[in-house]
């Protein structure tokens, strides 16, 4: 059966804080994101995220799905780490992750995905999730 | 049987829809589904950065739309980038961009209707980025 790819992203500023992620880029308001009718299963995450590297720090980074659409209650899932040893020259381009997973879906209904950077504060860091539903 | 198209492009802001149109040397491969292709199996997607902006922090977006994407358009994240750039005298660390390969994407598409492959950088400005992405068709 063919599959559904739905996305959000966004950036989480602060240590330990449950930061909402909401946009897809150039669309700033895509609205809530609706289990796709007709869909069995939440089959796969794929994960990217990057940090600033702007502070000497180190932390690791981890998502929370919630809400109407998820009838077997939240998950959670971690997404990557990153620190560095002086806040200047950091580059990194980590790459993005596939993982499978099998979590039913309750269609039509939302789901909610937070991000949170859990250690240090390490800066800015962005972080984006999409969710691979099977029809 | 498969068949295959690669594009690539400049994504140089963040939340910018970027049309890949372009193929290197072919400045306009054909973006036609092949006849006979009903879905796209497999996806290669990549970016990596100059990192010349300070303090970015950016993941990559991929849109897969257009007439030929049964189901409405596709969204999926398949990179990310983190700059702060040097100090004077410095060297700078490369971007090595790690390709995100998804291999069993089964996304229905049309055959001889048309693929619409975009890409944006979401988050803090890294820098200029280019992305490349490759669709593997399937009957």
């Amino acid at each position: 059966m063919a599959k559904q790819y739905r996305t959000r992203e966004g950036s989480v500023t602060a240590v330990n804080t449950k930061t909402q992620l909401t946009t897809v880029g150039s669309e700033t308001a895509p609205g809530p994101l609706l289990v796709p009718a007709g869909a069995k299963m939440l089959k796969a995450l794929i994960l990217a995220v990057a940090c600033d590297n702007s502070v000497a720090a180190d932390g690791a980074y981890f998502i929370r799905l919630e809400g109407p659409g998820l009838p077997e209650g939240p998950e959670t899932m971690t997404v990557g780490a990153s620190g560095v040893p002086v806040a200047t020259g950091g580059v990194s381009t980590p790459a993005a992750f596939r993982i499978e997973i099998d979590i039913p879906v309750t269609p039509s209904n939302e789901i909610l995905i937070f991000a949170e950077n859990g250690g240090e504060d390490t800066g800015t860091t962005t972080i984006g999730v999409t969710l691979e539903f099977q029809m | 049987m498969s068949r295959t198209i690669t594009v690539h492009g400049d994504v140089n802001s963040v939340d910018t829809l970027v049309r890949l149109t372009t193929q290197g040397s072919v400045t306009a491969p054909s973006l036609v589904v092949p006849s006979g292709m009903r879905k796209i199996a497999k996806i290669i997607a990549v970016g990596a950065t100059d990192a010349l902006a300070d303090d970015g922090a950016a993941v990559f977006i991929l849109r897969l739309g257009g007439p030929a994407v049964l189901g409405g358009e596709q969204v999926i994240v398949f990179g990310a980038v983190g700059t702060q750039t040097v100090q004077t005298g410095s060297d700078a660390a490369p971007s090595i961009g790690v390709p995100l390969v998804i291999n069993d994407a089964d996304i229905s598409v049309s055959p001889s209707d048309v693929v619409s492959i975009s890409a944006e950088a979401a988050g803090v400005d890294p820098g200029d980025t280019t992305v490349a992405i490759t669709l593997v068709y399937a009957k």
